[in-house]
Parts: C-alpha cells; sequence; structure tokens
C-alpha cells in the first residue's frame, strides 16, 4: 500500500464526426493519401479566412450537454501562438477565453460507489496535421489539419490510475452514444494527456506536475498512469525532486518515458481572433441540437438491471450499441428482458459475429424477436432448438412458427410423457442409477443422454432434467 | 527602473517570435522594447467608460457555414509552393522531441 | 492620342462607340508603365495576360452597363492573384505565385476589367512610405525626390501620374488615404467588412480593409460598387445589401452638420496644410454646411493602441511564413529551428521583423493580460466617443496628413516619426468607418494636400456626396504633368 496521494488530471482530445473541418469545407476523412482533403484555409495560404462549421457547434453543444456542463451563449475563438511544423499557420485558432462548456461532471462507479469526475471546462479547436518521422526528416500531412476537435478537461480530482480508466472508458461510452466521435484512440479519433502528480499527505500542497502525453489505448491509460505514480513514488522515496516534464508511455518498455523537459511556462500569447465574430447560441439552438441525443448508457444500465439483467450483461449490450437500441424499443412493453438479453448475447450475438453482420443487415424485426422470446421463456423452444433455427430466424422472412413446422420441431412438454419415458430410461440403467448413488454426478448427464437419445432430443431439456433429478433422488 | 530590457527577456522574445536577431540588434531591441513598454504602459491611466471591449468592428455576427463538401486542392496543387516535399508529403527537417 | 488621362465615362462611350478597343487601353497604360519605369509603381507588370484578356475583350461586345468593362487596373501587391506573383513587396513571397483569387480580384475579372500589374507597397504593408519594400520605394509623380507615402504607394503613384485610372489598395493605419493625399488622388478606406478580406494577406485583421484610388470621387464610387458585397469566406464581411455609391453625388450639401475634432488641427500639423484647410473650411460654411468644432476623447491614444493591436495580430498573422509550404526557405537547413529562424531572418525586412517583435513583446507574459485588454476596452470607448459625434453630426472632417509628401532620404529608422504620420487615420480603422482622403491644393513647395471626410459606418454614399462638391468647387487640375503647378 502507498503511503502517497495522487492527483491526476485528464485532457481528451476528441475528433468530432463531420463532413468537413471546422473553418474550411474540405473533407474531414481518415486513411485517404496524404494531402489529398486540403484546400488552401487548411495550408494556411497567405490571405485565407476561416469559416465555422455549423456541424461543429452542434455537435460541441451536444457534447457539453452529455458532460452535464453549463453552456456558454456567447463566445468567441482565441489564437493560440506556437511554432511547429504541424501548426500550418502558426497559431492554432481554439476557446481560450470562452469555452463553449464550463463545470461539467462524469459520473463513474469505483467499487460499487459513485464519484463525480468533474470537467472543468471543454472547448472547441482545430486539430493540427499529421507528421511522421523519417530518417532526418519529418513528413507532413495535411489531411488532418483543421478537423475539429473538442478538448475535455477534467479538474485535478482524479485519484487513482483505476479511476482514470473508469473515466476514460465512461466518457468515451457517453460521447460514442451520442454520436459525437467515433472515438477510436488507435486511430488518434481520441486522445487522452495525464497530469500526474503526488503528494505525502492530504494536508499536503500538490506535488509537481508531470505530463504524460498521447496515450494510444484505454488499457494504456490506467497502466501509465500506474506506472508513472510508481516512478515518482520512488523518486520520492530516495529524497529526490521530480522535475516538470512531459512524457509518453512506451508499452514496449511497458512504462513512461521521457519526451522532454518542460520550458519555463509555455508563452502561448493567447489573444481573441480576430477573423471569427461572436457566436450567439439561442434557446432554440441548443433545443435544436440536442433533440436526438438517444437514451446514454448510465440510463439504459440502470433499467436493465431494474429488468433484472445482470451488471455484466447490462454492459455487454450498452457495448452492443445496435443491440442496446433494439432491447430499448422493447421498453415499454412486458417482453421479458432477462431472456431477451441471453438471447441477443448468446445466439444472436455469434450469428452476427461469424457473419459479421449488424442487426439491420438481418430479417430479425421487432414482431419475429418477440415471438422468439416468448416460446424460449414458456419452454417451447430448448436453446438446443435456437441454435438450430438462428440462421433461418435471421435470414428468412418466414415468421417463428413457421419455421418451428418447417424445422419440424416438436417439443415434448407435457410431463406424464417426460416421467414414463424417464422410468424406463432408469429402469433399463439401473448400473448408472447405482453410480449415482454412489455420488458420482456424472452418471446424472449419462441418463439425460439416454433420455434424449429416446426422445430425438425432443424432451425439453429443463423439464426432463427436474424430473429425473427427482425421480433419482427419490430412489436414494 | 531599468531603461532597458535584459538580454534574457529580448531573447525570450526573438524565440518566441523565431526572429533571429544579431548582437546590433539585440542591443537596438534592449532599448526599443523598453520605449514601446513605457509608452505603451500609459494606457494603464486612461479611464474607461465601461467594461466592454472591441475585438474588430464586426458590423456581424458569425454566420454558420453548412456542412457541406466543397472543392479541394489535388495534391499536385498543395505542392505548387512547397519548398521541400517528397511524394505528396511535404518535408521539413526532422522534428525532434515528439 | 491619351485616353487613360479621361474620365472613365469618356473611355466608356469610345469602347461603345468602337473608336477604341480594350487593347488601345492595355497598350497605352503598358507604354506609359515602360516610359515611367523609374517610379517604380510595379513590382509584377501582367504584359501577356493583359493584352490576351484585351484581345478576349475586343472580340466581345460591349457592355453598355458596365462603365468599369475593358478598363486596366493595377492590384496592390498583397492582394493575391491566381497565377499571378504576389510578393507583398517581400523577399519572402519573390516566388509565390497564388493558387487562388481574391474575392476583390474575382469581382474585377468578372467585370471584365483588366489587371495590369501589381503594384509597390511597403513590406507586407508595414510602413508609411512604401520604402520597406524589398524592391525599392516608389517615387511620388509631383517630386520624384519625395516620397510616395505607403503602404499603397505603388497604387497612389500609378494613379497619380495617370498610368492606370484605378487602383485598389489596402488600409490598416491610413495605408489608402495617406499615400492618396501625398499623390494627389482619391483614396478610400470603406467600412470595416465592406469589402471582403479573402485574399488580402493579413497584416492586422481587425483593422485591414481594401479600398479603390481614383483620380477623382466620381470613378472611386463606381470601383467601390464593383468590389463591395458579403463573402461567405470572410465572416467580418457585412450583410448590408448593395448600393449606388454613386447615387447621391452632385446633391446639395447645405444644412449638412459636419465636426472637425479638435485634435485634428492641433499643433501636430504644419501651418500650410492648417491654412489651406480652413480655406476650405470657410468655403463650406459659405455654402451653408454648419461646421463645428468637437473634442473627442481618446484620440490621441490611437498609435498606442495601433502599436497593441496592429502589432500583437501581425505577429501572428505572419507566423505562417516558415519556409515550409510557400515563399522563401533558407537553403539547407540543419533542423526545424535554424529552418525557421533563417528562412524568417532572410526572408523579412527589418521593419517586419521590428514590427514582429514588438507585436509578440506586447502579447507575451502577462503584457497581454494587462495591456492587450485594455487596449480593447479604451478601443471599445474610441468607437462609442465617435459614435457619440455621429449622433450630432453627418461627418467628421480634417486634414488627412500633418505634413506633405517629405523626402526619400529621410530617418527611416525613427518609428515613432512613422506612426505619427498617421496619427490622424488610425482612429478610423480602431472605430472600423468608411473615409476617404481627397485632394484640396497644393502646399508652397507644389506637393499635394489631402483632406480627410470619416462617416459613420456604412454612410460611404454620404462621403461620396460631400467629398464630390469639394472637388468640383476646388476644380484642381491633378494631372502631375501639367498639375496646378503654378496655381
Amino acid at each position: 500500500m502507498s503511503n502517497y496521494i495522487p492527483t491526476i488530471g485528464i485532457e481528451v482530445h476528441v475528433e468530432l464526426k463531420t463532413n468537413t473541418k471546422i473553418f474550411s469545407n474540405a473533407i474531414n476523412g481518415y486513411g485517404m493519401g496524404a494531402n489529398t482533403l486540403t484546400n488552401v484555409i487548411d495550408l494556411g495560404y497567405p490571405g485565407t479566412l476561416p469559416t465555422i462549421n455549423k456541424e461543429v457547434i452542434r455537435q460541441a453543444i451536444k457534447a457539453a450537454t452529455v458532460l452535464n456542463c453549463e453552456i456558454r451563449k456567447d463566445m468567441h475563438f482565441d489564437r493560440k501562438n506556437y511554432f511547429y511544423p504541424d501548426n500550418p499557420k502558426n497559431y492554432q485558432i481554439t476557446q481560450f477565453n470562452t469555452p463553449i462548456g464550463h463545470d461539467g461532471y462524469v459520473l463513474i462507479e469505483v467499487d460499487g460507489v459513485e464519484k463525480k469526475i468533474e470537467i472543468e471546462e471543454m472547448h472547441i479547436e482545430e486539430d493540427t496535421c499529421k507528421s511522421a518521422h523519417r530518417g532526418n526528416v519529418t513528413l507532413l500531412d495535411f489531411n488532418r489539419a483543421g478537423v475539429p476537435l473538442i478538448e475535455i478537461v477534467t479538474k485535478p480530482c482524479i485519484s487513482s490510475s483505476e479511476e482514470a480508466k473508469l473515466y476514460i472508458e465512461k466518457l468515451r461510452e457517453i460521447l460514442l452514444y451520442a454520436g459525437i466521435s467515433d472515438c477510436k484512440m488507435e486511430e488518434g479519433s481520441m486522445r487522452c494527456d495525464a497530469n500526474v502528480s503526488i503528494r505525502p499527505k492530504e494536508s499536503a500542497p500538490y506535488g509537481t506536475k508531470v505530463e504524460i502525453k498521447n496515450i494510444g489505448s484505454i488499457s494504456n491509460v490506467g497502466l501509465s498512469i500506474q506506472k508513472e505514480i510508481m516512478r515518482q513514488e520512488k523518486i520520492y522515496n530516495n529524497n529526490e525532486t521530480i522535475t516538470p516534464q512531459t512524457r509518453r508511455f512506451d508499452s514496449k518498455l511497458n512504462d513512461t518515458v521521457l519526451m522532454r523537459v518542460k520550458e519555463t511556462g509555455n508563452d502561448y500569447r493567447y489573444f481573441p481572433e480576430p477573423d471569427i465574430p461572436f457566436i450567439h447560441l439561442t434557446d432554440e439552438d441548443i433545443r435544436e441540437a440536442t433533440k436526438d441525443i438517444p437514451m446514454l448508457p448510465d440510463e439504459r444500465r440502470k433499467i436493465y438491471i431494474n429488468k433484472g439483467i445482470t451488471r455484466v450483461n447490462s454492459d455487454k449490450i450498452i457495448n452492443h450499441r445496435e443491440m442496446s437500441d433494439f432491447l430499448n424499443s422493447f421498453i415499454e412493453s412486458d417482453l421479458d428482458f432477462v431472456v431477451a438479453s441471453n438471447l441477443l448475447l448468446g445466439d444472436i450475438a455469434s450469428y452476427l459475429n461469424k457473419t459479421n453482420k449488424m442487426l439491420k443487415d438481418t430479417l430479425l424485426s421487432k414482431e419475429k424477436f418477440v415471438v422468439l422470446v416468448e416460446k424460449v421463456k414458456d419452454n417451447k423452444l430448448t436453446s438446443k432448438n435456437v441454435k438450430d433455427i438462428i440462421e433461418d430466424i435471421m435470414e428468412k422472412d418466414l415468421t417463428i412458427d413457421d419455421i418451428i413446422e418447417e424445422k419440424g420441431i416438436t417439443n415434448i412438454t407435457d410431463n406424464s410423457i417426460i416421467e414414463s419415458i424417464v422410468d424406463k430410461i432408469i429402469e433399463d440403467n439401473m448400473e448408472s442409477v447405482e453410480d449415482y448413488k454412489n455420488g458420482h454426478d456424472r452418471s446424472i448427464k449419462y441418463l439425460m443422454g439416454q433420455i434424449m437419445k429416446e426422445t430425438k432430443g425432443q424432451a425439453e431439456p429443463r423439464i426432463t432434467m427436474q424430473l429425473l433429478k427427482e425421480k433419482l433422488d427419490s430412489l436414494k | 527602473m531599468a531603461d532597458r530590457l535584459t538580454r534574457e527577456e529580448v531573447e525570450h522574445v526573438a524565440k518566441l517570435a523565431r526572429v533571429e536577431i544579431s548582437d546590433d540588434e539585440m542591443e537596438k531591441y534592449q532599448v526599443e522594447l523598453k520605449q514601446i513598454l513605457d509608452e505603451v504602459m500609459k494606457i494603464n491611466d486612461v479611464v474607461l467608460y465601461d467594461d466592454e471591449y472591441m475585438i474588430a468592428p464586426w458590423s456581424v455576427d458569425s454566420e454558420l457555414r453548412k456542412d457541406e463538401v466543397g472543392d479541394m486542392l489535388d495534391a499536385k496543387d498543395v505542392l505548387e509552393n512547397v519548398p521541400r516535399h517528397s511524394g505528396n508529403y511535404i518535408e521539413v527537417p526532422v522534428v525532434l522531441g515528439e | 492620342m491619351r485616353y487613360l488621362d479621361k474620365d472613365i465615362k469618356e473611355i466608356h462611350e469610345l469602347l461603345v462607340s468602337k473608336k477604341i478597343c480594350p487593347l488601345d487601353l492595355v497598350n497605352e497604360a503598358l507604354e506609359l508603365i515602360e516610359k515611367n519605369k523609374d517610379l517604380n509603381c510595379f513590382i509584377t507588370v501582367d504584359k501577356e495576360n493583359a493584352i490576351e484578356m484585351a484581345n478576349r475583350l475586343g472580340e466581345m461586345e460591349v457592355d453598355k452597363d458596365n462603365l468599369l468593362f475593358g478598363i486596366p487596373i493595377a492590384i496592390k501587391d498583397n492582394i493575391v492573384t491566381k497565377g499571378l506573383r504576389t510578393t507583398c513587396a517581400s523577399r519572402m513571397l519573390d516566388n509565390f505565385i497564388p493558387i487562388y483569387d481574391a474575392c476583390v480580384v474575382e469581382k474585377i475579372k468578372e467585370l471584365n476589367m483588366i489587371i495590369i500589374g501589381k503594384t509597390n507597397m511597403d513590406e507586407f504593408a508595414m510602413g508609411s512610405t512604401s520604402r520597406t519594400s524589398y524592391y525599392k520605394a516608389p517615387l511620388n509623380p509631383w517630386n520624384k525626390k519625395m516620397i510616395s507615402g505607403g503602404s499603397s504607394g505603388g497604387s497612389a503613384v500609378a494613379v497619380g501620374a495617370r498610368l492606370v485610372p484605378l487602383a485598389l489598395g489596402s488600409d490598416t493605419g491610413g495605408s489608402i488615404r495617406q499615400p492618396a493625399s501625398y499623390c494627389g488622388i482619391v483614396g478610400m478606406k470603406p467600412t470595416y467588412g465592406r469589402v471582403s478580406r479573402f485574399g488580402l494577406v493579413a497584416f492586422a485583421s481587425s483593422l485591414d480593409q481594401i479600398g479603390p484610388m481614383t483620380k477623382n470621387v466620381y470613378e472611386n464610387a463606381l470601383l467601390l460598387n464593383a468590389i463591395v458585397g458579403r463573402d461567405e469566406r470572410d465572416l467580418t464581411s457585412s450583410d448590408k445589401e448593395k448600393e449606388d455609391f454613386t447615387r447621391l453625388i452632385g446633391e446639395d450639401i447645405s444644412g449638412m452638420r459636419v465636426a472637425i475634432p479638435t485634435y485634428f488641427i492641433s499643433d501636430i500639423v504644419e501651418k500650410e496644410i492648417k491654412d489651406k484647410f480652413n480655406e476650405l473650411k470657410e468655403t463650406l460654411k459659405k455654402k451653408n454646411v454648419i461646421i463645428d468644432l468637437v473634442d473627442i476623447k481618446y484620440l490621441e491614444n490611437a498609435v498606442t493602441l495601433y502599436q497593441i493591436i496592429a502589432m500583437g495580430e501581425a505577429s501572428s498573422n505572419l507566423a505562417r511564413f516558415d519556409g515550409i509550404r510557400y515563399g522563401y526557405s533558407t537553403p539547407n537547413p540543419t533542423d526545424i529551428d535554424q529552418l525557421y529562424l533563417k528562412t524568417r531572418r532572410e526572408g523579412f525586412g527589418n521593419e517586419v521583423k521590428r514590427r514582429i517583435m514588438v507585436g509578440s513583446y506586447l502579447l507575451s507574459g502577462e503584457n497581454a493580460q494587462l495591456y492587450y485588454n485594455k487596449a480593447l476596452k479604451i478601443r471599445d470607448d474610441m468607437k462609442k466617443e465617435l459614435m457619440k459625434v455621429f449622433e450630432k453630426y453627418d461627418l467628421i472632417i480634417g486634414p488627412t496628413t500633418t505634413t506633405t509628401a517629405y523626402s526619400l532620404d529621410s530617418d527611416l529608422d525613427n518609428p515613432l516619426k512613422s506612426y505619427m504620420d498617421d496619427v490622424l487615420v488610425i482612429p478610423v480603422n480602431m472605430a472600423g468607418l468608411p473615409a476617404i482622403s481627397i485632394p484640396i491644393g497644393f502646399s508652397n513647395s507644389k506637393m499635394p494636400i489631402g483632406m480627410h471626410i470619416i462617416g459613420k459606418p456604412f454612410s460611404e454614399a454620404t462621403i461620396y456626396k460631400f467629398a464630390s462638391f469639394i472637388e468640383k468647387e476646388l476644380n484642381l487640375d491633378l494631372n502631375p504633368e501639367r498639375g496646378d503647378k503654378d496655381e
């Protein structure tokens, strides 16, 4: 157990899902040939001026809303001045004085306890171009220059690597659901920097801040912070001092490595961007932007758990957006959500995986699904039956009943019929019955197998098992 | 008060602006920037009407653009004025510290 | 036979009646430019394209409603022209061929005007003498030992010397009006937002405005008609509806109310300029113009605000010249910092570097918080103070400059002197107002004197009305070849 208290703040950059860039009407795209998605504005040509993409403002309003931020209705942009080859104008247009959102929060659950991760502010800005290092040169591709970003900055209120990871997971889930970004950390559409410091006790002043830049995956968020805390603890324990610096996580070394020692105070010479007049948001703008925000994961989770689905399965469904939306369309009905979720996460999920399809690519209609759930619930269909007919359900324009008929599925669910078969099998296999009595549980499976063989698999397994057990136990 | 900036102060500004200055210029800027600052500091004495500010004499608010794709440049046009390139990439001497 | 000295209306009639064709105009302009090469007012003359365009227009029917059809025009070299070198009078862009047209250039081309070439200027429009040009200073057509003024010096000289009838300039702190005054022509800085800045290489974005520079008031209004209008590519461009700026020209000005700020006729202005201005004031009074002296607060802060705001914005706007995507790039840089430092050291002239340094300094550290923000507040107050004057008066007038054009040999390295040249014109840019300079006579040494007429936002038509009245009343001969040299 560590003696130090970590203090962590996180900055996340998220690329917004739009057709065009923030300040120009070139395509906001990924994975195209170098320098094919640009115009004179993205290249910072002399004489060019920025325009503002309406969709960026809309998405930012949405983001501010789902992150529970206050929205600033009168805002402008600012210039952040610094020279870097990936920065075409050598200033970045951002929001320094009037970020669109402020004082928000994201709820996470740490060991069953809810915690608010407070968001200081979120603002809109432009992305830089992409650079790749080749020997003694750096190659620049301006396709990414001007891609719209929002930057979300937490207060230094995160106190463990686990919390940091949970926060990023939650943030990603929310932004994905709201359709704001595709949040692919591997492709860089979601990027994470963490500021980490430690101090010996709560009353001590904050320790020296170290920044970990460009953490490339969610699991590395937790890992890199954990390693950085350990590194800092070691320095403290050796009575050495921590220098302010920027580090990055090297997944091969499984540790953070030094990028650069911080210059004393960046001097970005911020001033208001004169090329972009004020933007005034009305209540109507905000209503319009937020009207299509779907139900967010936390609310879904609450509903699922209320309807009896386990936490783990609820999470699994929420991870599969389309499935969750499909399931949500039954919220008002009295569909059995437990059976429904088991079907979705079971045979339906494996079918989709196997065929690489989305639900919308199949012929599973809402009506069909309701019937399927009912049949399973009423033991009219066994799980084996479902496996047998899942392809037909997904691919054929037939009702469940039609499929059952076509496949000739007739399940024996009549207790008296099953009972007589059970009696017969017990009589024919007394040796196994003896084994069972002597505590060999395995033999019950053999007896079940015999019954299924006898009935060509048509005996409803749950009823059969129950009856078989009762019978055997009465013989004990 | 000193009548000039220190060398370090001028060096800091020159570095921010990426302007290389000679020793002569250094001398000149140490004095001149201080003179300008002294002049500029006088605005602290100006009494204001109110707290409102003007970024630019805008007569309009920003009109937001529809999210529709417009004309883009061919990579060939992008490279038109580029001093150094490698294939379709624009090239610069290696950037360290990344 | 010279045509270009005639009024555009006359030239137009000659074109319509087929007595001349556009090529005659282009040839005459090219000849005059060649003959007056020593004036050094063009950086690039686009001979080939101008002739080709003239030939093309020669085959077309002359558009009777378009007075500007086939008229040659010169463009300041900080307005980008697709395929035509645009240097900003800087080594940094000596080899720069833009790949797009500025909004105003598109408009000029749509109206079938003929671009003759790109005019000389102060490097990146930074200066009031045009002497900071990488291509050396243009000469004043009234006296070749004198400066043309700046930064739109080349455009003022080209029109003043009657090499072209029309030119475009840009005005950040008097850069159209001051050289217009020095060269005896009419120069208008329109209301901020009237003309799209898309394609104008930015000096100070909140102050820059493109405007017309012409021989007379009517043609100035005509050219302004051609270049205004909302441009989706410039968010700061106004959405005012199109209007005809010539419409009030010729109307009676009696009863108009005019204010003269005491600061504009204080001791900062040379006596013979004040005398000429006062003479005119008396004439106006006789025409029943109501003229009052007014005190306007904050005007004396304009130069300091300019230092902070214009230099600050400039230091940021000029950061893009880094030798990576276009323009000059130092040969064989060893690392990225060498690329930046050497490119900018070798590519920029001294005055540009100086202003970048000043701007960077005033934005650095705590300075932005301490001074930039305060400057923006004073700027707001200055505008409010001016707008209060416009509640009572139609126009504000004064001399355009404190002196007439001075010697080309005068000390260049005195920045404060240079800013003081612009002390009367800068407040107009700070508040985004429209203002014109028109010639009102000559000094004892036969150098032109200009008068400054400032209007409330979007009142250009009223300014033209007033200016045109004075022009008619004075009836000066403004051709330097003849001129009022011995009035």
